[in-house]
């Protein structure tokens, strides 16, 4: 590759970023709109959901003074809108604390165990999807088919279930809850996140490696592979060199994908698990109808959705010069 | 001459297709019949004993209420294998359509496309649900949406990576250069040659769908009782884990052997096609 | 010393040797059991954990609330094993005519910071309820208050707007525990309780640390408490079995074999009044119907809800809400049967048998989807068609309960008759579930309000239970028992009915054995 080939696709990638945080931030405010009308569809308030059943009415109608639910909805859109540019989150309705506060204790349990997930996760779905792609139709093949598949066949509550029923209850190995303490020693974190990072890791695996391989094998179908066999290119060399940097478009926005789902999607897992993440925390905002709380953890997988896709694309671009124009 | 075809790709399956097909088939059949050969009524309390086990009265037992775990079983097949399957239709047919219009389409239309795409995929799906039924209640037709609008952004970026990756290859360019239509090129040349990936993504997707309506049971989010689907049978008497009662392994074994059904058979046909 | 309190429980009819002997005076039955010893960290699990946490007893909305402010703080009575309130911050409560209440703070009481407590402070925390800006769930109890005043450096004298002979128990509920004067910011606890607080984080954990400085010698037993929540019942359970909780409440009755099977765990079952019940409204022609209502109530196939949906650990009701922990409860009322051919002939003789009806139910209100799932299926028998509408528990109260003509309500144990009838049954009352207005019932509640003659009062009782049983527009099916799941290395339990841990107050009577 030439240098000033290079240099143009470097340029392209960069083009490609400047241009995407600008719609990154469109996409943001089209998603706070949405997260703002729907829950104005909510049934109660968070007024309501704090003061319970036995509330009287000017009781509830004092809070929402209080809370500033008593203005439209428009204004109080308008109002968060500007707060947000500035910069700050605003305070959550029910907890009496800034909501960057509550964020910045949750966030990080988030990442730690998607970024576990990840880290265990991408190299065994590389493994199997290439295996089985250059061994297609044969034994191996089959056989990593069938384990993928029924790594998916099953709902994670029940994976999850099961893999607490033997591995904490019946076996005493690991907790069956997530509580990571203090200063935890290497063993002790490794205990504390093994399931929920097993079970998370489980569903990551099967869908990654499954389109991993059917992105190598749409390449290896392709003429320049046969010429390249025929040439005596090896056949690994061949995989590394020539079909995995073609088929990188779709594997990495599978990647994309499958890892904005460990971010948000974990609910179950955290549920189960009783693992204090963010996906929880807005299942809690939505229940209090905590808006502050709510929009700020929508802002965040949103960010973090297309924070990865764009990594995504520039991967692809990078890659595949063809995407260059793209 | 067409059935000839198919009988000779379905011959030509490997013995994991021919399994595939065999599930596939016997689930379809069951999503039919299952009503009508269900021995009780799917609500009914018919047994004295919970989480009873195998009986001549009742073939696989009794759940968590004594109802007949047979009958909510062939009951419940029909809502997961109907509802996933129109969703999985609604859901590819949304997302395939608008990556080929963004594909060959004018730039400002695949912004849009992809940005409202962004839009709905950041959102937490089993959130996005929880919002929803809180704001409307819980029924089949809403399930079916939300279901199907939540895998649309999915099936989209895939197909639309893989369209525009062919949209750029040469023979697309000489037919563009012909002067071919903007829906010729779509669907003439450029769908035919992603079908294979795509219906690899279509089986997961199915999958997902099975999954997801199970976990939005899990969260108290699924069909309204006393209809459940497979994934509200396992949810509702995950309580009999321990004791290893039928009422939670056989449904758990229904979505496995339907998931992994759908999967094999698209797998064996999406393989034939090269042969 | 013989004060108010005592004379006024010993007249009430005893429960039947429950927790008889089990407590005297609020010591414990530890020693009966090897002598209770200092020490030990443990962790339990409650049900639920929100942002809306709240270490301000008047905020106090879950479980996991009452927990804690009965670790961080005491009250002026507290409740023994049949929930009688007994001396607790308050030496003596002494009344002569249920309306002015004389109280004897304790000698040498010290909040966390070292501050002395005084009358100001007791003043201030009941007083407080009634400004609606505190946001207290208690605000229509405390609104009988009418006013407090210091009467001496430990004496105050409490005011009510009418009789009521019950204040020894109410001031026990956790609500009423007592703050320090002038608190508002209740970013952190400064109580007088048995535990001080070392870690809070809403929605995530409570920590707690032996109060060595506790107004009751020698008291508590455990060096630390963690308190989390695990909403997921089955995670709770296997959180238990697994040896990461040492207690939990809110045990599943199905989940009750598999505790119960180790050797390791036991259950401890309570008793108690709470109830879920089929609300049907009076401001609907249907629902108002009081054919319609009875068939309902014959519709309910209580032995089947009993044995099926809480496995056996329910006591069996009859569409009155006092069941019999209380010591006002009325067992002459003949129990009413499951009889679907009567409920038929009545919706026959009603008009109603075709008319279709939606049931709103949530996972809110215990049990209540099977339930309907149950009432559902009966009626489909005798061809009334209802259709269960499952709710999201998330504004299930502000948005559906009480306000479709059929929906399930969820009632936890009162600490008194008069709170369960005044509360949920006078016309006037804001959660008068099915909206009756029944003029003899308001006139009977207050007339026993102004007994004082305890076997009087149960009598008037009684009556008013035969009232709700016979034209209140509730079904209620059952009483579910509380199940409470511990290590068996954690002595010194036994059950308040009030709620699950004790009813909020394990962490003042439980040490560790190990």
């Amino acid at each position: 590759m030439s240098a000033a080939n290079r240099r143009s696709l470097w340029r392209g990638a960069g083009r490609l970023i400047v241009k995407r945080v600008g719609l990154a931030l469109v996409t943001l405010l089209l998603v706070s709109a949405v997260i703002f009308t729907i829950s104005g569809l909510l049934p109660g308030d968070a007024a309501q959901e704090v003061l319970g059943r036995g509330a009287t009415p000017e009781q509830i109608a004092a809070l929402r003074h209080e809370m500033g639910l008593d203005r439209p909805a428009p204004v109080r859109y308008a109002e968060w809108l500007a707060d947000i540019v500035r910069g700050d989150p605003g305070q959550s309705l029910v907890a009496n604390k800034p909501v960057a506060d509550i964020i910045s204790e949750r966030l990080p349990n988030t990442l730690t165990l998607a970024a576990l997930a990840t880290l265990v996760s991408v190299p065994f779905a590389f493994l199997i999807g290439i295996a089985s792609a250059v061994s297609r139709g044969r034994k191996l093949d089959r056989a990593l088919n069938i384990a993928t598949l029924s790594m998916v066949a099953l709902p994670e509550f029940l994976v999850a279930t099961i893999a607490v029923l033997v591995f904490a209850v019946e076996l005493l190995w690991l907790p069956s809850i997530t509580i990571v303490p203090k200063n935890p020693t290497f063993a002790e974190y490794v205990r504390a996140y093994a399931m929920p990072v097993m079970v998370l890791a489980v569903g990551v695996v099967a869908q990654l490696s499954r389109m991993i391989r059917a992105a190598i094998i749409t390449e290896l179908d392709r003429p320049y592979v046969e010429m390249a066999l025929l040439k005596g290119v090896r056949p690994l060399r061949l995989i590394f060199r020539h079909v995995l940097p073609n088929a990188v478009g779709p594997i990495v926005n599978a990647m994309a994908l499958s890892l904005s789902y460990l971010f948000g999607g974990a609910i179950i897992v955290e549920t189960i698990f009783n693992y204090p993440g963010l996906a929880s925390l807005m299942v809690n905002a939505v229940t209090s109808r905590d808006m502050p709380l709510l929009q700020a953890c929508a802002m965040i997988f949103c960010a973090a959705y297309l924070l990865l896709v764009l990594i995504a694309d520039t991967i692809a671009i990078l890659a595949n010069p063809r995407l260059r124009q793209a | 001459m067409k059935r000839g075809n198919l009988a000779r790709a379905i011959r030509a399956f490997p013995w994991s297709g021919k399994l595939g097909l065999a599930l596939v088939l016997f689930w379809i059949t069951i999503a039919l019949v299952g009503r009508l050969i269900a021995p009780y009524p799917s609500g009914a309390f018919v047994s004295y004993e919970v989480f009873a086990g195998a009986s001549g009265k009742f073939w696989f037992g009794s759940d968590f209420l004594g109802r007949d775990v047979l009958s909510r079983l062939l009951v419940g097949a029909q809502f997961t294998v109907g509802l996933s399957a129109v969703a999985v239709t609604i859901a590819v047919a949304l997302g395939t359509g608008f990556a080929l219009t963004a594909a060959v389409g004018p730039r400002w239309l695949d912004e849009l496309l992809s940005r409202a795409m962004d839009t709905l995929i950041s959102i937490p799906s089993k959130i996005f649900a929880l919002v929803l039924v809180a704001a409307f209640g819980s029924s089949i037709l809403l399930l079916t949406l939300i279901v199907s609008i939540t895998y649309v952004p999915g099936n989209f970026r895939i197909a639309r990576s893989l369209a525009v990756g062919l949209a750029r290859l040469d023979y697309v360019e000489v037919a563009r250069a012909r002067g071919e239509g903007r829906p010729y090129i779509a669907l003439v040349e450029i769908l035919p040659n992603m079908i294979r990936p795509l219906f690899a993504d279509i089986g997961l997707r199915f999958v997902f769908i099975v999954l997801l309506l199970s976990g939005l049971s899990f969260l108290g989010l699924g069909l309204q009782p006393p209809d459940a689907d497979l994934g509200s049978l396992v949810r509702e008497n995950v309580n009999g884990l321990g004791e290893g009662a039928l009422a939670i392994l056989v449904p758990a074994l229904a979505i496995a052997s339907l998931t992994v059904g759908v999967n094999l058979l698209i797998d064996a046909a999406t393989q034939g096609k090269v042969q | 010393m013989v004060d108010l309190i005592s004379t006024h429980v010993s007249r009430r009819t005893l429960l039947g040797g429950l927790a008889a002997g089990l407590v005297v005076n609020g010591v414990g039955i530890g020693t009966a059991l090897g002598q209770p010893r200092v020490g030990g960290r443990i962790r339990v699990a409650s049900t639920s954990a929100s942002m809306a946490d709240t270490l301000d007893p008047a905020k106090g909305g879950t479980a996991t609330d009452y927990i804690r402010h009965y670790m961080l703080y005491s009250g002026l009575t507290q409740f023994d094993g049949r929930l009688r309130g007994r001396p607790g911050l308050a030496e003596r409560i002494e009344t002569q005519d249920n309306i002015v209440w004389n109280i004897r703070l304790r000698r040498g009481v010290h909040f966390h910071n070292g501050k002395p407590l005084t009358v100001d402070d007791v003043i201030f925390s009941l007083m407080r309820h009634r400004d609606p800006a505190a946001g207290s769930m208690v605000k229509a109890v405390a609104d009988q208050f009418a006013s407090a005043k210091r009467t001496g450096p430990l004496d105050l004298q409490l005011r009510l707007n009418g009789p009521n002979p019950d204040l020894p128990a109410i001031l026990a509920v956790s609500h009423f525990l007592i703050v320090e004067n002038g608190r508002r910011d209740f970013g952190r606890a400064n109580g007088t309780g048995p535990y001080s607080c070392s870690e809070f984080s809403p929605g995530i954990r409570t920590i707690v640390r032996r109060n060595p400085n506790y107004w009751k010698p020698g008291r508590p037993y455990l060096e630390e408490i963690e308190l989390i929540a695990i909403p997921d019942e089955i995670s709770r359970v296997n959180a238990l079995l697994s040896g990461d909780v040492q207690m939990v409440n809110a045990v599943g009755p199905s989940s009750v074999k598999r505790v119960r099977a180790t050797s390791t765990h036991s259950i401890m079952e309570i008793p108690s009044g709470l109830f879920t019940d089929l609300i049907m409204r009076r401001d609907n022609p249907v629902t108002a119907n009081p054919d319609f209502v009875l068939a309902m109530k014959y519709l309910q196939d209580r032995e089947l809800i009993k044995r099926a949906l809480f496995r056996g650990f329910a006591t069996i009701a009859n569409d009155h809400p006092i069941s019999p922990v209380d010591p006002n409860f009325n067992p002459d009322i003949p129990q009413r049967p499951f009889d679907p051919d009567r409920a038929k002939f009545l919706l026959k003789r009603s008009g109603l048998l075709g008319v279709r009806l939606p049931v709103y139910a949530a996972p809110a209100a215990n049990a209540s989807i099977d339930m309907g799932s149950v009432l559902q299926e009966h009626a489909a028998r005798i061809g009334l068609k209802l259709a269960v509408n499952r709710m999201p528990s998330d504004g299930y109260w502000a948005t559906h309960w009480m306000k479709h003509p059929m929906t399930f309500g969820n009632n936890n144990q009162r600490p008194t008759t008069d709170m369960m009838f005044s509360l949920f049954f006078q016309s006037k009352a804001l959660s008068n579930e099915s909206g009756w207005n029944n003029p003899r019932f308001d006139r009977l509640l207050l007339e026993a309000r102004n007994t004082t003659d305890a076997v009087l009062r149960k009598q008037i009782y009684g009556e008013m239970q035969w009232i709700v049983h016979q034209y209140g527009g509730l079904a209620i099916p059952a009483f579910i028992s509380l199940l409470d799941g511990y290590d068996r290395r954690l002595k010194g339990l036994f059950p308040i009915p009030l709620g699950g841990f004790m009813g909020y107050n394990f962490a003042e009577y439980a040490w560790w054995d190990a």
